[in-house]
């Protein structure tokens, strides 16, 4: 069998995730295929027949085999699931009515209600130290379609929004109306963590929450000491807490 | 073209610099994710489309204007020539494209290798030349710092500086503008922070710092997408010297991100300037600096002109598909180092907006699940194979056994296995609307052919050949010389309290005139 020069490798291993894995093996494949239906020398082959011999049609192939083996790829940008339904994972609480939808992240810190009616529901790394902490309602703000609201209806007075998105571009016409940020995603050096900062709205990334739910009235520790490259370079634990106000 | 050793050890500290400081800045300063963007689809294929057409454009380019002279010229504009355009940008997406193709079995680490060496050469040319005031390569290199400017710049920037403080109408102003330019250059940069860059930090005296915050592809230019939804955006690009006081910034990142201690927070900005500049200006131009009421209406104005410019570019986004989403995307990150092109009066559309044939026919493997763990693979635990090397080593800051980007071996000294280049231009694609032939420049705006003609024709004073070698240790002893005059006098031409005041101020005289 045609061999490639990554067939004998003394170091590399399998790629840590599957799809990545299955992935990579196919190409393997499909290009060794290529290379020895070329009967080229691999330095006439790499360059040559590889651009015009392996095709996007090719690609597709490996694409739709996967499909067909019953997977479903995880998708991350709504457009994605929308326009490929049958090759995505289902969305949930993103384009339809929040209703009951809550984050519910497996290492969320949630402790019960303390003397001030304070409920802890989680954590987050904290973009910059405020004086002072921060309490509002909770807002989730997850599709093109609510931004598209908020834009033309405004966004209610008050709003914690809570966001799985670490970008800057989902909330970009509305983030300046938002009185804090619960961001499930990113870090504080994340676009969202930069705007966030440059327009001084409380915001804390990687936010681990559960049970935080649309009209909540939610505190963010805003004055827990902000989270550095520095703690992430030493992989330090540094989070600012959030609670849910008891009425 | 035959190759030495010695060409492939420095090509292989090249690449492994990039390795190290990847790794930093991709542990330290970001996980990113957009339920707008397929961000992880695009920056793949951006990466594809780098390690195919890279070689090819920076060659045609320097046929134009070498490397070395670019950066000359960039140096004292705040034009998409920086960071990270070039100094991360340029290098490591054909890095990461050329690891890509490895991990796929496409290519071998000794393939390419005339074009592997000529882009790292080319960008350690420019790189020396756009620092040539700090003496280093990048930032990294220097411990996180960018001391681009020579003093004669920075002394306009100093004596220029209106003083605000937080809740004064200026103050607000500024802070509006930038949060609002820095929210509309996300969404021009299809999520990335490529429309963004600081550098510095200078030092005012022992309680402030200045650094100089660039905003830039603002206007209609490049980008197909903000064609008529940025007519009304004056100004393609925008410069803001900051000085704060009460905090030192110990980071500045090849990304062009800054760290502080105490962190900054807006009530530490105490002055602000705002200049234009571009490939036909000699140097900064100011903008509404005549006074401080003009300076704050400036700012208001500009703020007003990027929300309405964001508000009608997100809707046109919203409305995309995916694959105009992914080339938006791809484009704007292969396109990062592109205004090397307009500074050497070479642009062609057709070159930085079009998808290369050879890294289109990858796109159905980028759905957003392989795109996202894959390249999560490839900078986090650098799990693809072709990363890891033996069980001895402690990579620099992950302590892995692995490099991001595979070495050159030298066994191709001996056995000459290797291809030298992945070849000339192929045609590229677009999903995007076609690009209307408009570029606002300093000048108006221009079709693409007689922007580049202006540049061509145009040679910023203070880079002709009388001046291009007079640098800052010369100064130091020739300050008094009538050479030093001239070259201080042109740039404080359009300085408010500098003007025809020469080379012999220092700092502390510079501070005595702003009272």
């Amino acid at each position: 069998m045609t061999r490639l020069l990554s067939d004998t490798d003394k170091f590399g291993e399998e790629c840590s995730t599957p799809v990545v894995e299955a992935f990579h093996l196919a190409v393997k494949d499909l290009v060794r295929r290529k290379f020895a239906a070329s009967g080229k020398p691999w330095q006439e082959f790499v360059f040559g027949d590889a651009i015009s011999r392996i095709t996007r049609e090719d690609f597709a192939a490996i694409d739709a085999r996967l499909l067909a083996y019953g997977h479903r790829y995880v998708w991350s940008a709504v457009v994605s699931q929308r326009e490929r339904p049958e090759a995505y994972t289902a969305a949930q609480g993103v384009e339809e009515a929040v209703g009951d939808f809550s984050f519910e992240h497996p290492e969320a810190v949630v402790l019960p209600v303390d003397s001030a009616g304070l409920e802890q529901r989680g954590v987050g790394d904290n973009v910059v130290k405020y004086d002072e902490d921060l309490v509002g309602i909770a807002r989730y703000v997850r599709s093109s379609a609510q931004v598209l609201s908020y834009l033309e209806q405004g966004v209610p007075p008050g709003t914690i929004a809570i966001i799985d998105d670490s970008g800057g571009t989902l909330t970009a016409p509305i983030l300046e109306q938002f009185k804090g940020v619960l961001c499930a995603g990113g870090t504080v050096r994340s676009h969202l963590g930069i705007l966030t900062r440059e327009y001084g709205i409380p915001c804390f990334m990687n936010a681990r929450l559960s049970g935080i739910r649309e009209g909540d009235t939610v505190r963010m520790e805003c004055s827990a000491t902000a989270k550095t490259a520095e703690h992430y370079q030493r992989g330090v634990e540094q989070t600012g807490r959030v609670w849910r106000v008891q009425a | 073209m035959s190759l030495s050793y010695t060409q492939l050890l420095e090509t292989n500290n090249l690449i492994q610099q990039n390795t190290d400081e990847t790794y930093w800045l991709c542990l330290t300063r970001t996980v990113q994710e957009s339920k707008l963007f397929p961000v992880s689809p695009y920056m793949i294929l951006s990466y594809f489309m780098a390690f195919y057409r890279y070689p090819a454009l920076l060659r045609k380019i320097e046929t134009h204007m070498r490397a070395e002279e670019i950066g000359d010229r960039v140096r004292g504009r705040g034009i998409k020539c920086q960071n990270p355009a070039m100094g991360w940008g340029l290098p490591n997406f054909y890095l990461l494209g050329r690891e890509y193709l490895i991990s796929l079995g496409l290519i071998r680490p000794q393939d390419a290798v005339e074009d592997i060496i000529y882009v790292l050469d080319f960008w350690k040319r420019f790189q020396l030349a756009w620092h040539r005031n700090d003496a280093h390569l990048t930032n990294r290199e220097f411990g996180h710092r960018a001391q681009i400017l020579p003093e004669r710049r920075l002394q306009i920037f100093h004596a220029d500086l209106y003083d605000c403080a937080e809740g004064d109408p200026l103050h607000s102003a500024a802070q509006a503008f930038m949060a609002a330019t820095s929210q509309y250059g996300f969404l021009v940069s299809c999520e990335s922070r490529i429309a963004l860059t600081n550098q510095g930090p200078y030092k005012l005296d022992d309680e402030r710092e200045l650094i100089v915050r660039d905003f830039m592809d603002l206007a209609e230019g490049d980008y197909p997408w903000l064609d008529g939804v940025a007519a009304e955006m004056p100004y393609n690009n925008l410069t803001v010297p900051m000085a704060v006081k009460g905090c030192h910034f110990h980071i500045m990142d090849d990304w062009g991100s800054f760290e502080s201690q105490p962190e900054f927070k807006s009530h530490h900005m105490v002055g602000v300037g705002l200049y234009t500049s571009d490939c036909l200006t000699d140097s900064y131009v100011p903008v509404g600096m005549g006074s401080r009421e003009e300076l704050t209406a400036t700012f208001n104005d500009l703020t007003a002109r990027a929300k309405e410019a964001t508000a009608k570019l997100w809707k046109r986004i919203a409305g995309w598909t995916r694959d105009q989403m992914i080339d938006a995307g791809a484009i704007t990150y292969f396109g990062i180092c592109k205004d090397i092109a307009h500074v050497a009066g070479c642009y062609d559309p057709a070159d930085w907006i079009l998808v290369d044939e050879r890294a289109e026919r990858l796109r159905p493997l980028l759905n957003d699940e392989y795109s996202n763990m894959s390249l999560w693979e490839i900078l986090g635990p650098l799990s693809h194979p072709g990363q890891r090397t033996h069980d001895y080593q402690l990579m620099q800051h992950s302590n892995l056994p692995a490099n991001t980007y595979s070495l050159i071996p030298y066994s191709i000294l001996d056995d000459g296995d290797y291809t030298r280049t992945c070849g000339e231009m192929h045609p590229g694609i677009t999903y995007l609307e076609p690009k209307a032939d408009r570029y606002r420049t300093t000048r108006g705006v221009l079709g693409i052919a007689a922007y580049n003609e202006a540049v061509k024709s145009f040679t910023p004073r203070l880079n002709q050949p009388r001046f291009r070698f007079r640098c800052e240790s010369w100064l130091k002893y020739h300050y008094d010389s009538p050479l030093a005059h001239e070259m201080y006098r042109i740039e404080q031409e359009d300085s408010r309290l500098l003007r025809d005041r020469g080379a012999g101020l220092r700092r502390a005289d510079i501070e005595k005139l702003r009272k």
